[in-house]
C-alpha cells in the first residue's frame, strides 16, 4: 500500500580484479564496477512491477537496494514519499520472498509466519488470526505445526509467501520466487500469485529471468540488461513495441527473427527489403517513421515467428527441424544460411525435414531497428 | 563361478572379522581406564601397593568415607566450585565465540581479514605463556581466590571461534539472516533467536569440550586459588596425591578421581542429545 520511487539510483561495487571476476559486460569506473545504472521509476500504489533480464543485469541488486539489504551508492529511494536511503530494512515496512525461501529451520510453519508479528509485540490472538488467515489463502493450514524440512518445495514456497503477506507490508518484494519449482508447479503458482495479488492489494516488485512470468504477472515490466534499463512498459507495450533489438529478442518465445536489410522511403511510404523480397510497411508504421524523420538506410528488422506465413511466394527457406508443440509446430529453417523460426498451425500435413518452403510476412508485423545501435526507429528519435 | 562366489564371501567375512577386531581393541582402550578406576577405587591403599588386578575389592564405601572425612579437603565444596567455574566457562566460551564468529561471518567491515587473522594468531600462543602475566595481574589487583577470574578469560577462545566460524560457513545461509532483518528483527535478536538455535549442535559440542577442559583445569586454578573453600577438584586430587607418607592413601585418590569424572559424564549425556545432524535442512533450497 505504497508508492515506490527510485530516482537515479546506482549501485557501484568497489573495484575488483577484472581478470578474476567476470564483469566485462559492466562499466568499470574509478569508483568501481557499476552494477545498476541510473535507475528511474515511479511505482504506483498496488502496482505489480516485474524486473526482468538475463543473469548479471542488476535486477536482484535493484530489489535488494529497495529492501535495504544493499546500500544505495547514488540516487534516492522513496517509499510512500519518505526518503529511505539510510533507513534499516527492519524499519522500511517491506516484506521479501527469497529465491531460496530462507525459512527458519528450527521453527514450525506457524512460528515462521508469526515471527515478524511477535517482534512487533502484536497480541497473541491477533497473531493467531492473521497467520491462520494467510495460511488459508495459501492453503497451508494443515502444515502449520510442521517444520520446514517436512515440507515439499512448493509448500515451502507458500510458507515463504505467507511469512511475507502476514504483516500487510507496504511493499512486497519477490526475488525469483518460482525458479526453484518444477515446471508444472511453477505454472500453478504463477496463477496463484495473480489471484493473491488481487486479494492482498499491495505494491509488488518481482524479479525474474523468465519472460513468461514477467508477461503474465506484471502490470508493468522493466527490462534490464548490463545494469541499464532497456524499457519500462506494460506487457503489451514491451511485446508489441520493443524499444530495441535486445528487448525484441528477449521478450517472446521463440525469439524474434532478425534480418539485415534495407529501409526504403518513397515520400510517406516505407518498405523493407531483404535480398529481393520487398514488403511495404503499414500506414501506422510509416506514419510514425515519417514523424521521426527516418530516411532510407540499412536496418535490422524483426518479425516474430508466429507472424511468418508459409505460402506460395516469399523467401525460400529450408526446413531443418520441425518441432511439434501440440496445436502448432515450430519449424527451424534456414534462409540464406541464417536461422529463422516459423510457427505454423498443426494441420496434419507438416513440412518435412529438408523441404523447401516459401515464407512471407505482412508489413504490419515488421519491427524496424537502427543498424548502428539497435533502437526501434518507430518509437525513438 | 561358484568358486569365485565362495572366495568373495570368504574375503568379506575376513574383512568383517578384521574390522570388528579393530573396533573391539579401540573400545578396550577407551573403557579399560574407566574399569581400572572403578576397580582401584574399591581397593585399600595396601591392596593397591601390592599390584594390579581386574577383580574389584570390597572397600568402595570405606574409601568414600575416607575421602569425605579427610580434613584437608572439602569434596562437596570442591565439586560446587569446579561446577561454577566449568559451567561458567563453557557458557561464556561458546556464546561469545559464536557471537564473534557470527560477527565476522555475516558483517563486512574494514579490517575484517586482519581481525580474523589476529584471532587465529592468538590461537598459536600457549596458555602457559599468557598465564604468567595474567596471574601477576590477578595478584596485583587482589583477584586471586575469586572464581569469576577463572571464568571471564574463557570469553576469548580462538579455537572455539574457529570451529564456530567453520560451522557457520557450512550451515548458515545469509538469506536467513536477511529474512530476519526484513521481518523486523534487530541484529541481536536475529543472533539470539535465529542463529543460535541453528548453531545448537556446534554449541553442544563445544560446550562439552570446554566444560571438560575447565573442569579438569589444574594449571591456572592451582596458581590462583589458595583458600581451602575456593579450591576446585583437580587441586584437591593433587593435594591428596602429594600428601606425606603417613597420610598417603591411594584408594582415596582413586575415589576422588572417580567422583571427579561423574559430572563430566552427566554433562556429556545431557548435551549429546543436542548434537543432531542437519538442523538447517529444509530452510533453503540446497
Amino acid at each position: 500500500m505504497a508508492e515506490v520511487r527510485l530516482k537515479d539510483v546506482m549501485k557501484i561495487y568497489p573495484p575488483v580484479d577484472t581478470k578474476k571476476h567476470n564483469v566485462k559486460h559492466l562499466e568499470v569506473t574509478e569508483k568501481g564496477v557499476v552494477a545498476v545504472q541510473q535507475f528511474n521509476i515511479d511505482i504506483q500504489d498496488k502496482e505489480f512491477i516485474v524486473l526482468v533480464g538475463p543473469s548479471g543485469c542488476g535486477k536482484t541488486t535493484t530489489l535488494r537496494m529497495i529492501a535495504g539489504l544493499e546500500e544505495i551508492s547514488e540516487g534516492e529511494l522513496y517509499i510512500d514519499g519518505e526518503l529511505m536511503n539510510a533507513v534499516a530494512p527492519k524499519d522500511r515496512d517491506i516484506a521479501m520472498v527469497f529465491q531460496s525461501y530462507a525459512l527458519y529451520p528450527h521453527m514450525t510453519v506457524f512460528d515462521n509466519m508469526a515471527y515478524s508479528l511477535k517482534i512487533k509485540h502484536v497480541p497473541k490472538d491477533e497473531i493467531k488470526r492473521r497467520v491462520e488467515e494467510a495460511a488459508e489463502i495459501l492453503d497451508i493450514t494443515k502444515y502449520l505445526q510442521r517444520k520446514p524440512k517436512a515440507l515439499s518445495g512448493g509448500q515451502r514456497q507458500r510458507v515463504a509467501i505467507g511469512r511475507a503477506i502476514v504483516r500487510n507490508p507496504k511493499v512486497l518484494l519477490m526475488d525469483e520466487p518460482l525458479s526453484n519449482l518444477d515446471a508444472k508447479l511453477r505454472n500453478q503458482m504463477r496463477a496463484e500469485l495473480l489471484k493473491l495479488q488481487n486479494r492482498i492489494q499491495t505494491t509488488i516488485v518481482y524479479v525474474t529471468h523468465d519472460q513468461v512470468e514477467a508477461m503474465t504477472l506484471g502490470d508493468r515490466i522493466v527490462v534490464m540488461k548490463d545494469a541499464y534499463i532497456q524499457q519500462i512498459g506494460t506487457p503489451q507495450e514491451v511485446f508489441n513495441h520493443p524499444a530495441n533489438t535486445f528487448v525484441a529478442g528477449f521478450i517472446g518465445t521463440p525469439q524474434m527473427n532478425f534480418f539485415e536489410g534495407e529501409l526504403l522511403r518513397e515520400g510517406n511510404d516505407y518498405s523493407v527489403k531483404y535480398k529481393d523480397y520487398v514488403v511495404k510497411l503499414s500506414e501506422n508504421k510509416a506514419k510514425r517513421l515519417a514523424e521521426n524523420h527516418v530516411e532510407s538506410q540499412s536496418i535490422t528488422f524483426g518479425v516474430r515467428p508466429d507472424q511468418m506465413r508459409v505460402g506460395e511466394e516469399g523467401l525460400t527457406a529450408v526446413v531443418e527441424v520441425s518441432e511439434m508443440m501440440g496445436t502448432s509446430s515450430h519449424l527451424h529453417t534456414k534462409i540464406d544460411g541464417q536461422d529463422v523460426i516459423v510457427i505454423v498451425p498443426t494441420n496434419g500435413d507438416d513440412a518435412s525435414e529438408m523441404e523447401e518452403i516459401k515464407v512471407s510476412f505482412s508489413g504490419k508485423m515488421v519491427h524496424v531497428f537502427s543498424k548502428e545501435d539497435g533502437r526501434n526507429l518507430e518509437f525513438s528519435v | 563361478m561358484d568358486k569365485r562366489n565362495k572366495r568373495a564371501a570368504l574375503q568379506l567375512a575376513a574383512a568383517r572379522v578384521l574390522v570388528y577386531a579393530v573396533i573391539i581393541f579401540l573400545c578396550f582402550l577407551c573403557l579399560f581406564f574407566f574399569v581400572m578406576l572403578f576397580v582401584n577405587s574399591s581397593r585399600t591403599n595396601n591392596q593397591l601397593q601390592r599390584g594390579f588386578t581386574l577383580i574389584p575389592g570390597g572397600h568402595f564405601f570405606f574409601n568414600m568415607k575416607n575421602a569425605f572425612t579427610d580434613s584437608s579437603i572439602q569434596i562437596p565444596r570442591g565439586m560446587i566450585n569446579s561446577f561454577i567455574v566449568a559451567a561458567g566457562a563453557a557458557v561464556c566460551t561458546t556464546y561469545f565465540s559464536a557471537l564473534t564468529a557470527y560477527g565476522l561471518y555475516v558483517y563486512n567491515f574494514r579490517l575484517k581479514k586482519i581481525a580474523y587473522t589476529f584471532i587465529i594468531a592468538v590461537m598459536m600462543i600457549p596458555t602457559q605463556v599468557s598465564a604468567v602475566g595474567f596471574v601477576q595481574l590477578a595478584y596485583k589487583y587482589g583477584l586471586n581466590n575469586k572464581l569469576w577470574v577463572l571464568i571471564v578469560p574463557s570469553i576469548a577462545a580462538p579455537a572455539v571461534f574457529f570451529y564456530m566460524y567453520q560451522y557457520l560457513k557450512a550451515t548458515l545461509p545469509i538469506d536467513i539472516v536477511e529474512a530476519s532483518r526484513i521481518d523486523g528483527s534487530s541484529e541481536f535478536a536475529t543472533f539470539n533467536r535465529i542463529v543460535l538455535p541453528i548453531m545448537k549442535p556446534a554449541m553442544a559440542v563445544q560446550m562439552i569440550f570446554s566444560f571438560v577442559a575447565a573442569w579438569n583445569n589444574y594449571f591456572l586454578p592451582a596458581l590462583l586459588l589458595t583458600k581451602a573453600e575456593k579450591k576446585t577438584v583437580p587441586i584437591m586430587i593433587a593435594q591428596l596425591r602429594s600428601a606425606d607418607y603417613s597420610k598417603f592413601d591411594m584408594g582415596k585418590v582413586y575415589m576422588l578421581i572417580l567422583l571427579a569424572i561423574l559430572p563430566v559424564i552427566v554433562v556429556y549425556v545431557f548435551l549429546s542429545k543436542s548434537i543432531i545432524k542437519g538442523v538447517t535442512s529444509g530452510s533453503v533450497k540446497g
